[in-house]
């Protein structure tokens, strides 16, 4: 009895091990059965590494940049691509064939784009391919062509192309930038409005004035520009239509007429007047010519812009003390103040998606172009320069341009979004500001 | 009953007895009467002892007690006179007496030879009634005598048969008795063996139980130990497979950190990728850490976000992964990787 007893004990207590040992052994075959999971949460902090193979030419090419160059150029420009400089490039392949992925790999390369160039009389064929080097896959290839002069839209096409494929955006390399330069010779001051690709290639000279330009804004069409024009004396809104110089004064009301926005349907205008005494938010019906007062408060209420979805009004008011942003639901509904903590919050800039506004920001005692994510509040300064001013959001919402001083002169610079990469527009003759980035054109 | 009938008889024949005895008891009545006339005369007299009086007379004609005092006188000159009357008359009688005892004497001896001979014919008769008798009774004797000796056969017969089944059955039953005894012999003999046998069997039993008892223990004993040993060496195996575990674990933590870290510092997520965007690839390793092949096994729905995934996935030459090849098999043989920022540029 007493040793079955304490055998039973031993038993149980053997079976206790046993089962302990089979919940073990279940517990390692679940982990083993649930498979490893590795959730990876962050990117590189780093721009993606693409070889851009300098394009095989048949005939001969137009003097100036290559092609290729300018793709290298406006991939850089986005902050997202880190393009291989060819000279390490082991080859220099021209088509599929002639890719040896392995190689391209060594090189940390994740993109292989290569092409050639076939001059045919006075237009230029791109037949150009981009390669997957780890999948070792062609994730695009095309034939492109364009005309002799206008290589450079080709280069930019193809950047887009790549862009889109790589990153799923469009991209935004042939659209193009409106802005305001300010020459002084002697006591001779000229403004222009001139509007170039967004490497601030190709300019052209919009308008000319001897009295200030301000707040160009691109219809949503992209052919039409409004603007701020003193040249009577007083701020009066234009538009004006790019593709035969015509100009229209839309808003020429006592007082103040500034801050020209678009609606999405381009039907129609937001804007500052100052006609019944205070500066408040109008909406122009373009074709009527009626206007309608979105705000109507003591304070100055001005710089208005449609959000995404070209439902709400981002604008700056000073009815709290200071400029800050407020948001109106929809045209007169009642504002609500977005921006805190910092005495000077400015010129709201929705991107096309509804995630973020960007904004003038002053901190201590510089400006910077903050960005705040519309969802959680988060504000984030994005600009690493000092006055900065003028934000403006390429139409895929990945690239900002602003307005900022360098050497003692204004300047415009494009950043990514996130503010990761930085690309100053070369620097024309004296001043530049009041950027604006044009919409994608269809 | 039969006293008085000897007394009738014996005072029947008291005077056929002998003649002088008759007359001794005359004389003896005589001088009887002589004493008591004698005694009379004496008026005071003391009573005479009536026992003996009364024995003697008791046979003879009884006297009168009682007497008449006033006729005393006249009474014994009476009975003087009287007496010398009797006295007479007794000598009369006793002369009458005497001749009648010669007469009855002739007379007797004729009655008695008369007598005599109807008691010979009586006798004879009686010999005769007898023999008959006798023979009736010899012949129902005899017939009863056959008839017993019949009965008797019979009963002798049947005792014999009865004797002789007795016999049998004596026999019988001892035969029966004996075969009895010789089957409880035999039983005796063989409950006796069988018990030894039994004994025999019984102590086989108790000993190969013992030995069995003895092997169970010793078994039992062996069991414990070896379950003693067992479950130390599964504690053993549990603590070691659990430390190799714990090892594999924090061996697959390390190696998955630095898949992790070179994953993220591989992957590009495109512009348009989102935080709601998640990409899941299954990757099978080859031991060396080469990518044996990789799946994608759920789509974020952005296919530039999907291929960045897979091109991330695809740039490592080498997935770090542990030297144990337990570790290896167990978790970086197969795996998942699932793609989904969270804290975009």
């Amino acid at each position: 009895m007493g040793m079955s007893r304490s055998m039973s004990v031993g038993k149980s207590t053997r079976n206790m091990a046993l089962f302990s040992w089979l919940m073990v052994m279940l517990l390692v075959a679940s982990t083993a059965r649930a498979e490893l999971l590795i959730r990876i949460t962050e990117g590189a902090d780093a721009a993606i590494p693409i070889a851009v193979v300098p394009f095989a030419e048949s005939g001969a090419m137009p003097a100036g940049d290559k092609v290729s160059s300018v793709v290298q150029a406006d991939l850089t420009m986005s902050g997202e691509f880190r393009p291989l400089e060819p000279s390490k490039m082991l080859s220099l392949p021209s088509k599929r064939s002639e890719v040896y992925f392995r190689d391209w790999r060594l090189l940390g390369q994740r993109y292989v784009l290569v092409g050639e160039l076939t001059r045919n009389g006075e237009r230029i064929q791109a037949r150009y391919e981009l390669f997957d080097v780890n999948r070792e896959q062609r994730i695009l290839g095309e034939t492109a062509g364009a005309s002799v002069s206008g290589i450079r839209s080709l280069a930019h096409h193809i950047s887009d192309r790549v862009y889109e494929a790589i990153t799923g955006e469009p991209g935004v390399f042939s659209t193009k930038l409106a802005y305001i330069t300010l020459a002084i010779n002697g006591n001779e001051s000229v403004y222009r409005l001139q509007v170039s690709d967004i490497d601030g290639q190709r300019s052209k000279v919009r308008l000319e004035s001897r009295e200030p330009i301000l707040s160009p804004a691109w219809s949503p069409d992209g052919k039409k520009l409004a603007y701020v024009s003193f040249e009577t004396g007083k701020p009066v809104i234009f538009v004006h239509e790019l593709a035969t110089g015509e100009r229209t004064k839309v808003a020429d009301f006592p007082g103040l007429n500034s801050a020209p926005a678009w609606s999405p349907d381009g039907q129609s205008l937001l804007m500052t007047l100052s006609r019944d005494g205070n500066a408040e938010i109008y909406q122009m019906n373009l074709a009527s010519g009626n206007t309608t007062k979105l705000t109507n408060h003591w304070a100055i209420d001005t710089e208005a812009a449609w959000d995404h979805a070209g439902r709400g009004v981002f604008f700056t008011s000073d009815r709290s003390g200071g400029p800050q942003i407020y948001h109106m639901e929809r045209p007169g509904a009642e504002p609500r103040r977005i921006t805190f903590g910092s005495r000077y919050n400015a010129r709201a800039r929705p991107d096309s998606k509804g995630e973020y506004v960007y904004y003038v920001h002053q901190r201590e005692s510089t400006f910077h172009i903050a960005r705040r994510n519309l969802k959680t509040d988060e504000e984030t300064i994005i600009t690493r320069t000092g006055s900065d001013e003028s934000p403006s959001v390429s139409p895929n919402g990945r690239m900002l341009i602003y307005a900022t001083q360098q050497g003692g002169k204004g300047v415009l610079t494009v950043v990514s979004a996130d503010g990761g990469a930085a690309y100053s527009l070369p620097a024309s003759e004296g001043e530049v500001r009041e950027p604006a980035w044009g919409p994608i054109s269809r | 009953m039969k006293g008085h009938e000897r007394d009738t008889i014996s005072t029947d024949n008291a005077p056929l007895k002998s003649p002088v005895v008759l007359s001794v008891a005359l004389h003896l009545l005589i001088v009887v009467f002589a004493l008591a006339g004698w005694s009379w005369t004496n008026p005071v007299q003391e009573p005479e002892p009536r026992s003996i009086s009364a024995r003697l007379i008791s046979p003879e004609p009884k006297p009168s007690p009682v007497v008449d005092d006033q006729d005393q006188r006249r009474k014994d000159q009476e009975r003087r006179e009287l007496e010398e009357k009797q006295r007479q008359q007794a000598e009369a009688e006793r002369k009458r007496e005497q001749e009648a005892e010669a007469r009855r004497q002739a007379e007797e001896k004729v009655k008695e030879q008369a007598r005599q001979q109807e008691q010979e014919r009586k006798r004879q008769e009686a010999q005769a009634r007898e023999l008959a008798e006798k023979q009736a009774r010899e012949k129902e004797a005899a017939r009863k005598k056959a008839e017993a000796e019949a009965k008797e056969r019979e009963r002798q017969k049947a005792e014999q048969e009865r004797q002789r089944q007795e016999v049998a059955k004596r026999k019988a039953a001892e035969e029966k008795r004996r075969q009895e005894e010789q089957r409880r012999k035999e039983e005796a003999e063989r409950q006796r063996k069988e018990e030894e046998a039994r004994r025999e069997a019984e102590r086989k039993r108790q000993e190969a139980e013992r030995r069995l008892r003895e092997q169970q223990l010793d078994a039992l004993a062996d069991q414990a130990l070896k379950a003693q040993e067992a479950e130390a060496r599964e504690r053993r195996e549990a603590e070691a497979a659990r430390a190799r575990e714990a090892q594999m674990l924090s061996e697959s933590e390390k190696y998955q950190a630095l898949i992790r870290e070179r994953l993220s510092q591989a992957w590009y997520p495109p512009s348009s990728a989102t935080e709601n965007m998640t990409a899941r690839l299954q990757i099978t390793l080859l031991p060396t850490g080469e990518l044996a092949s990789v799946t994608l096994v759920g789509s974020s729905g952005n296919t530039a976000f999907d291929n960045s995934a897979l091109g991330a996935v695809r740039s490592l030459n080498r997935y770090p992964v542990p030297d144990s090849r337990d570790t290896f098999e167990r978790y970086f043989r197969q795996f998942t990787i699932e793609f989904n920022p969270q804290r975009l540029r």
